[in-house]
């Protein structure tokens, strides 16, 4: 199979690229590897803003729904249920639906996997209802589930909080939030006080000293200040924060840097959202963790940029639309995101982790 | 930070550590292991790690391996458990036409005392009853095994520690001097001087060699790698390809390839390498593939192991081979015995870098 355009994971980012490159005439192919196109976004019911200026501000799975009916119009195939499982040695992308294996040569690829959540450990966090934050999401909002009946939340993100809310709206009691921080991660403070109206108690400089239970997450102990709180509760949901998923950007053979702010390690990529290899672009949480808007406005770039590589669009104008993303894009994100990422970007010729398959 | 030592071995792989280990067992101090990455991060850690004697040719080679093959429950009772298991090797073929050349290669083997059995068709399932059932026949080696190189290599490092020897990891060799009969030897974190230097750098050795003008011809040999989801035991032997590991997982692999130092793996050798596997043991088409990784296998010009004095420089040794894993106690208890006694209890002669003139 060739496309001129391959690009690996169908979420908002991904979308962003594929409206990009499609809509200039390229033949784009997306593959994910869940049976929709959407990603994160298909399960999220809370309200994303900001977004880029093209938008309105909408639900998650609105914003999925408009994505997909963009490319809908053009030559985009979509491979959904596939996976990327390795590289030929021409460089073709290898894809499997887990009963054969097919190459894909592609004049340029995006990589657009998301991030990963990261869970925090604690004794007995194996026991069964002990989930992630964005489990108990996809449970409620994607599955209808209800993960429990009492929940306790560990961690304060804006997003633990809105998934807080989301517990509270179905009918989950939520017993507590459990930060270890003196105040709320939280940036949209109104969340916080919104949470705090209804009652909710946030326990601060805490952490989980340990689950109990049955077959099943019973009770688990709070330390509150030197203190063991008690806490009965059928499902604990944990923010353990999220970090760019890495293994195609591995297995092309791309540079890697540490940066914290964007999640940890990341690929190297400069202002075109290029990678140091040749025709391999990225976008989204993979380069970086972000806002949804910001993501979308990273998928766009590289988008442009693709287009201006394959000549479907004169190098000035791309310049001028790249220019004005980037400005967007500085307005979308958190300062210290984009100070993050702005230092990222100029460390590009002089990355920590190279050549990783060279012995 | 002491600088002057006895004797250095430059490479901390299943060779180099193989030597300092039985250096160690003979003499307390003095010994510096220096490895430019960290012991396992090379050829010694992405290996299938047979102990394989059967069908290596021609017969004098093979019994080079089997002296070491017969060492190794001795090493396991020094250094600890290795999870070195005898399992026995099956070499199996799918053309009668094969049976000719295999009661060749048993009898030629026989002449110098190991044993080798040419097995039918229905002793080989009887043996290995997952062996696919179109198998023609297969010889048979009792002596044959594996061990986990991991354990290997911690064990051997462990115990050599204990006897006084010093590692420095992550401390690349640059530069290689000989002074007023000694060697200096340059690496990132310090200049060391020594009386007796031995190269056991693997893939590398080439390189090693430059530094002092000597050419030691080994290549580099990539081999791919695949690895199951842990499966019940249902492996009995160490099979040509594949093997079962203590965990369960089938390691797989069969290509050789020439890529330099690229570590890569690649679809195209690992849908081969697939294929291969299922043709040797059906059953495997059901499970599935959870790693891939590369090996990158030093490989003398001649397919010989390169060991003992390098001639014109006194008291510089080299050990270089390919089947580092099976070769390795041996090899640690020759030039143990080449640096302390001044001669080895079997000849080596045939393996001197001599031969490449």
């Amino acid at each position: 199979m060739e496309t001129d355009v391959l690009i690996i994971g169908g979420g908002p980012a991904g979308l962003a690229a594929a409206i990009e490159t499609a809509t200039r005439g390229l033949d784009v192919t997306i593959v994910d590897e869940s049976s929709s196109l959407g990603g994160q976004l298909c399960q999220q019911t809370q309200l994303i803003r900001p977004l880029p200026s093209v938008y309105q501000p909408m639900r998650g799975f609105e914003l999925a729904k408009v994505l997909t009916e963009q490319i809908n119009d053009f030559t985009v195939g979509t491979l959904l249920n596939h996976r990327v499982i390795g590289l030929y040695a021409d460089g073709s992308v290898g894809l499997s639906d887990e009963e054969k294996v097919f190459p894909v040569k592609a004049k340029k690829i995006v990589v657009a996997t998301g991030a990963a959540e990261q869970a925090v450990a604690f004794p007995k966090w194996t026991l069964p209802g002990i989930i992630t934050i964005g489990a108990a999401q996809t449970l409620v909002n994607r599955d209808f589930v209800m993960p429990g009946k009492e929940a306790v939340i560990v961690g304060s993100s804006d997003f633990a909080l809105d998934v807080a809310s989301q517990l509270l709206e179905v009918g989950v009691e939520v017993k507590g939030i459990v930060e270890k921080n003196p105040a709320a991660a939280a940036r949209e403070k109104e969340k916080t006080d919104a949470l705090i109206g209804r009652g909710i108690p946030f326990y601060f400089n805490s952490f989980i000293k340990e689950a109990r239970g049955n077959g099943q997450v019973e009770e688990i102990d709070i330390e509150v200040n030197g203190e063991i709180l008690t806490v009965s509760a059928d499902v604990v949901c944990i923010d353990g924060g999220r970090s760019p998923i890495l293994d195609s950007f591995y297995q092309l053979g791309c540079s890697f840097g540490y940066q914290k702010e964007l999640g940890g390690w990341i690929p190297q990529y400069n202002r075109q959202f290029k990678t140091d290899r040749e025709n391999v672009f990225l976008a989204g949480n993979a380069a970086g963790i972000s806002q949804q808007g910001a993501l979308l406005l990273t998928g766009m770039i590289a988008g442009i940029s693709i287009c201006e590589d394959l000549q479907t669009i004169r190098s000035g104008e791309a310049e001028e639309i790249r220019d004005a993303l980037w400005e967007e894009l500085k307005l979308s994100e958190y300062k210290d995101v984009w100070e993050g990422r702005t230092k990222h970007i100029e460390k590009f010729s002089s990355p920590v982790l190279k050549d990783q398959f060279i012995s | 930070m002491e600088t002057s030592y006895e004797t250095i071995v430059i490479g901390g792989g299943v060779v180099g550590n193989g030597i300092a280990f039985h250096l160690s067992e003979r003499y307390k101090e003095g010994v510096l292991v220096l490895d430019k990455k960290y012991p396992m991060s090379g050829t010694s850690g992405s290996t299938q790690a047979w102990v394989w004697v059967h069908n290596k040719t021609p017969s004098w080679y093979a019994e080079f391996n089997m002296y070491s093959a017969e060492l190794y429950p001795y090493l396991s009772k020094k250094i600890g458990d290795v999870e070195y298991k005898r399992t026995g090797g099956l070499s199996p073929f799918f053309n009668e036409s094969d049976r000719e050349k295999a009661k060749q290669l048993a009898e030629s083997y026989r002449k110098i005392g190991i044993k080798i059995k040419v097995l039918s068709r229905e002793k080989v399932l009887e043996k290995e009853p997952f062996m696919n059932p179109e198998v023609a026949g297969a010889t048979y080696s009792s002596i044959d095994g594996n061990v986990n190189p991991f354990r290997l290599i911690d064990m051997y490092m462990r115990a050599s520690k204990k006897n006084g020897v010093h590692y420095s990891t992550y401390n690349k060799v640059t530069e290689i001097q000989k002074q007023d009969g000694k060697y200096i030897v340059v690496s990132d974190q310090a200049t060391y001087v020594c009386k007796n230097l031995i190269l056991a750098g693997g893939t590398w050795s080439r390189e090693l060699g430059e530094m002092l003008g000597i050419k030691i011809p080994v290549n580099q040999l990539r081999g791919q790698i695949l690895v199951s989801e842990p499966l019940k035991p249902f492996l009995n032997f160490t099979i040509s390809g594949l093997r079962q590991a203590n965990n369960g997982e089938v390691l797989m692999g069969y290509s050789m390839e020439q890529a330099g130092f690229n570590r890569a793996t690649t679809l195209d050798v690992i849908q081969e390498t697939a294929n291969m596997a299922v043709r040797y043991v059906p059953a495997l088409g059901k499970a599935k593939i959870v790693r891939a990784f590369s090996g990158i296998r030093a490989m003398p010009e001649d397919g010989f192991p390169i060991l003992g004095k390098v001639p014109g420089f006194e008291n510089l040794y080299v050990a270089a081979t390919h089947s580092g894993v099976t070769l390795s106690p041996l090899i640690g208890t020759l030039i143990t015995e080449l640096i302390l006694d001044g001669e080895t209890s079997i000849p080596i002669d045939r393996y001197s870098l001599s031969r490449f003139g």
